[in-house]
């Protein structure tokens, strides 16, 4: 009996639970859905000069709703603090007057149905721009001094008008030396904005000089005696590149590095070292790199490829992979040129000459794997014009082909069989200085206007050169460029530079 | 009908387990060591500071004394009046200690009679201990450890808190920026001839003021080690078969 009631007690207890008020919504209905359109996806806007003035279109399907609503901005590409939003209307109607520096930025905004409680946020990029921030750049030299012109391209890539000299018109000085090699980069350190951020910079070296602008400005950052921590005694700037989270700044032969995945100051480190012996070396001016890859270089003293880390005091040694014909280290070449052929998978190709008997030159296909090169090679003939070629120029990820200039000559390798073909001849008089395959292309509607995809060639004559824009069709050069850019002095480098070109538009090469 | 109850009684006591409130401090005044204010409330530099290192060797020779501070804190809130506290050496074993009035101004010195004091209003002081540049420091180091002692203001606090030391010399001596970490990646093992041998071919002082300022940067960390690599490399390279070696007989290296 005594059992009985204790399992009575225990199931009342237990049945107790039972008696919980069932508070639940049985109430269903449709989701409350807030549309909002007549925001754009992007704007470009010139600070102190633009408004952004939008009247959006805000509807819902709650018929009692009754919005609020809520304008910010905030800065994209910040690194090393987190971006602040500043709340800029809380009106419907937008009308504000863009005093934000030049670069990328985000457009916020958001409806509040007081009614639900719901909210719709949308977004739109903002590339708040100076007449700096879009055009080609030539940067070229005269009489022994190098300088740039800006090509502005308002309304499509064909250029409308030329401001010549804006690196000395800005900075007050040109630099020493011959023109010779551009490098942009969106993710450069510096505190031109007052605190040390992502800086959209544009390296501008000539053989015995060097300077990184703000491309927003113009303005000089670094000149080569405030580039690095200790300023080399030799002023012989080589390459510019990325690769493996750093920039690497080779002069004077020596490579000099800035590991760009911690917090620093743009400023370039010391030396580094060949090996544990401080063995001399010489590196070439030529390159490989790709963000995401080990850069190589060529170690002229040895006839070696090295590889190298950003934090690294010693270069990386480079080993042979399998199936290579060359080796990588020691292999008594004279390296003639190098360039990117392709970033996935990739490859270089490089036009080696041997030291012992200069009549024989190489062309090579460098396939890295880690810090192993794969070395196939092709012996030129004494009767191919490549054997002549003074400038070099890769057509990049298309077509398989290599341009290059014999006297007033542009012709091409074909990469896959060797086969030379003769592509443009270039007026009587001038002189082919440049050779470069530049590609700008994606997927912005705004940006449609401005995608290319050109053969830039320069000339000098006179004094003054010529950029022709050339299409290609399956690696031919098209009859006559889509346009032809013309200054004073000799072409070492062009760039386009746009709002949304970044670090990893151009690849790194020459 | 005894389990009934039992468990009646079991339910009745589940009403206790209610949330405690909080306590404020209601103990005596205490005091006791800390971190600086900026890091007082961060739990890892609980610890921090609490054995320095200082040499008189950057100083010119005209100098006689300088100042190590530590900081200290009272426990138990603020007073409207000023607190005096108290400090005593501790003597340690098998160590070379301080000697008062040769090493140190000793606390009990008639100029010092107001400087240990938590000033009304305040519950944080920071701590002077004025080193004396003895002749005996060129010769090595002497070591001076300090403890809170009770007096008619303050008790002792947490035990582990209640000390301090300096170890001080007028010899080149390591900086407590090149800490296990530093040294692990960027200046390898101390040694004196290393030491000598980075402020030479530098010209920097590598104290601890110079060290703290290269921490700020690993960018400007990275420039340095491979600078003092790169001229170490090339000193082994012109003394062929005697590379630098340190007081120990070990062959100077950096990672």
């Amino acid at each position: 009996m005594k059992l009985k009631y204790q399992i009575l007690a225990t199931c009342c207890v237990l049945l107790m639970a039972s008696c919980y008020k069932d508070k639940g919504n049985y109430i269903y209905k449709v989701p409350e859905d807030i549309t909002i359109s007549g925001v754009e996806t992007s704007y470009d806007k010139v600070s102190l000069v633009d408004k952004i003035s939008i009247d959006p279109k805000v509807n819902s399907t709650d018929p009692d709703a009754k919005f609020s609503y809520w304008w910010g901005i905030y800065e994209t590409n910040v690194q090393g603090s987190a971006p602040k939003v500043d709340t800029i209307g809380r009106a419907k109607t937008l009308d504000y007057l863009v005093t934000q520096p030049a670069k990328g930025w985000v457009l916020v905004f958001g409806a509040k149905n007081e009614h639900t409680g719901f909210s719709k946020i949308i977004t739109a990029n903002v590339n708040v721009v100076t007449q700096f921030t879009r055009g080609w750049y030539i940067m070229k030299s005269d009489g022994g001094k190098t300088d740039v012109d800006l090509f502005l391209t308002p309304s499509g890539i064909a250029p409308q008008s030329r401001l010549e000299n804006v690196f000395s018109l800005v900075n007050g000085k040109k630099l020493d030396g011959e023109a010779s090699l551009f490098g942009f980069y969106s993710n450069y350190k510096s505190n031109v904005t007052g605190a040390y951020a992502n800086t959209r910079a544009l390296f501008i070296l000539s053989d015995k000089d060097a300077s990184v602008v703000n491309i927003n400005t113009f303005k000089e950052i670094h000149g080569i005696n405030d580039l690095f921590y200790e300023t080399p005694s030799a002023k012989k700037p080589g390459s510019i590149s990325e690769s493996s989270q750093a920039n690497y700044f080779v002069n004077d032969g020596h490579l000099h590095s800035v590991y760009s995945m911690s917090a620093n100051v743009g400023l370039f480190g010391g030396k580094q070292l060949r090996d544990d012996n401080n063995s001399p070396y010489s590196l070439s001016k030529y390159f490989m790199a790709y963000p995401f890859e080990n850069p190589f270089f060529f170690d002229e003293t040895s006839s070696s490829f090295v590889s190298a880390t950003g934090t690294g005091s010693v270069l990386s040694a480079v080993t042979d992979a399998p199936e290579t014909e060359m080796p990588a280290n020691r292999n008594n070449k004279e390296l003639l040129f190098m360039g990117l052929k392709s970033t996935y998978p990739y490859v270089g190709i490089a036009l080696f000459r041997d030291k012992t008997d200069p009549s024989l030159k190489i062309i090579s296909t460098i396939s890295p794997s880690n810090y192993a090169v794969k070395i196939v090679n092709d012996t030129l003939a004494s009767t191919d014009k490549l054997n002549k070629a003074e400038r070099f120029g890769l057509i990049i990820e298309d077509e398989n082909i290599l341009y290059f200039s014999v006297g007033q000559e542009i012709w091409s390798w074909n990469l896959s069989n060797g086969v030379e073909q003769l592509q443009y001849t270039v007026p009587a008089g001038e002189k082919i200085t440049f050779i470069r395959h530049r590609k700008y292309t994606g997927s912005n509607a705004t940006e449609q206007p401005f995608y290319y995809n050109y053969m830039l060639i320069g000339t000098t004559s006179g004094g003054s050169y010529k950029v022709r824009a050339f299409r290609k069709t399956s690696g031919n050069l098209a009859t006559t460029p889509d346009f032809t850019m013309e200054g004073k002095g000799s072409v070492g480098d062009v760039i386009y530079i746009a709002p949304p070109v970044s670090n990893y538009t151009y690849p790194n090469s020459y | 009908m005894k389990q009934i109850l039992t468990v009646a009684m079991l339910t009745a006591l589940l009403a206790a387990c209610k949330k405690d409130q909080y306590y404020l401090y209601n103990d005596i005044a205490r005091i006791q060591f800390g971190p600086t204010p900026d890091r007082i409330y961060t739990a890892s530099f609980e610890m921090a500071d609490t054995v320095k290192p200082f040499t008189f060797y950057y100083e010119p020779a005209a100098i006689t004394q300088d100042t190590v501070f530590f900081d200290i804190y009272a426990i138990g809130g603020v007073s409207s009046s000023d607190r005096p506290f108290t400090l005593e050496q501790v003597t340690l074993q098998g160590e070379q200690n301080a000697v008062p009035g040769t090493h140190y101004k000793a606390f009990s010195d008639a100029s010092l009679k107001d400087v240990y004091v938590i000033k009304a209003g305040q519950v944080h002081a920071s701590v002077p201990v004025i080193l004396l540049r003895d002749t005996s420091l060129k010769k090595g180091n002497v070591k001076l450890q300090i403890q809170v002692k009770a007096n008619d203001q303050f008790q002792p606090g947490e035990i582990k808190k209640l000390w301090r030391r300096v170890d001080f010399t007028d010899m080149l001596s390591q900086p407590a920026a090149w800490n296990t970490s530093a040294g692990l990646y960027y200046w390898g093992k101390y040694s004196q001839v290393k030491h000598s041998f980075m402020i030479s071919q530098t010209g920097e002082k590598w104290d601890q003021e110079f060290l703290t300022f290269v921490n700020t940067d690993y960018a400007l960390l990275t420039f340095w080690r491979l600078k003092l690599k790169t001229v170490l490399t090339d000193y082994n390279n012109a003394h062929p078969g005697a590379p630098l070696t340190d007081e120990t007989g070990e062959t100077v290296v950096f990672p």
